[in-house]
């Protein structure tokens, strides 16, 4: 059987991660979060590929790219998640599992966060568990292609 | 001291595996609560179910869950789009409590997109079917989880 991949997209100001707001974000950087997602990927027999773009158009010409590439997405689209119907649309058109993932607990956080434009076309959604929040995706889509 | 967590199901998830399969899936609570056990003893934690329908049984579990439980995996049913009794609960019983859904609740109706209880929970899990509850459970407890951990 050929080995499942999947395609991780991290959209603006992420690569910022460890350098901003801190108490918020936490201390790692983008870039650790990506060794820890290819680190359990290899733990759960799959590939993974890691991205971040602060342009909301690579991220949809990424997203249009990935079927035939990925079996499935994560997407942590920063404060695009809260307006972007152009991404929402992207995720709608590309018909793989994409799940959506943030850091910290919007719920908690100012109100326009509250809403995902994304959400409603996603599998589902993982958030507040910090940087885990990523790998808790990870092993969602895992377990979502295996049945 | 393994760690201890407490998984709370409630109004009409007793009825899983029965109603709106289509929505919730054919799986029923026990059939949900078994898999949760047989993944806590894998991580090795202990785990309590509790289930109930009224909206102040559940209070009261969750206010008992203070200093006893070191974690709360609550999946709310419907109160979690209104009940702030419940949401004072999460707070003052004072245990991390992550807010686990079997469906996506952002693909239902517009009641639904609205939980009151996600400010005071750690975080929340939606959308993997009976899935999510194990997701919940390893997001409480697994510190293996995070890499970024001393």
């Amino acid at each position: 059987m050929k080995k499942r991949s999947f395609l991780v997209i991290s959209g603006p100001n992420l690569n910022l991660l460890g350098t901003r707001k801190t108490s918020i974000y936490g201390e790692g950087s983008l870039e650790d979060i990506h060794r820890g997602l290819e680190q359990r990927a290899e733990e759960l027999k799959v590939g993974v590929q890691c991205r971040q773009f602060n342009s909301e158009g690579a991220i949809i010409d990424c997203l249009q790219e990935a079927p035939g590439s990925f079996d499935g997405v994560i997407i942590n689209a920063g404060a695009l998640a809260h307006y972007s119907y152009a991404l929402r649309s992207a995720i709608g058109a590309m018909l793989l599992p994409c799940v959506e993932v943030f850091i910290s607990n919007v719920y908690a956080r100012e109100e326009f966060r509250h809403k995902s434009v994304i959400a409603p076309v996603c599998v589902g959604v993982i958030g507040g568990f910090g940087k885990k929040s990523y790998l808790l995706a990870l092993e969602a889509l895992a377990n979502l292609t295996e049945v | 001291m393994a760690k201890h967590i407490a998984v709370i199901h409630g109004p009409n998830l007793n009825l899983l595996g029965k109603r709106e399969v289509g929505i919730y899936g054919g799986k029923s609570m026990e059939g949900i609560n078994s898999d949760i056990e047989a993944e806590a003893r894998k991580l090795n934690v202990t785990v309590e179910f509790y289930q109930s329908n009224g909206e102040g049984e559940l209070v009261t579990f969750i206010q008992q869950c203070r200093g006893r439980a070191d974690g709360i995996l609550l999946n709310a049913g419907a109160y979690t789009h209104y009940s702030v009794a419940l949401r004072d609960a999460i707070s003052a019983a004072q245990v991390p409590t992550v807010e686990a859904h079997i469906s996506n609740i952002y693909k239902r109706e517009a009641f639904r997109h609205t939980s009151v209880i996600a400010p005071v929970c750690i975080g929340q899990i939606c959308g993997f079917g009976p899935y999510s509850y194990i997701l919940g459970l390893r997001a409480l407890i697994e510190d293996r989880l995070d890499p970024w951990l001393p």
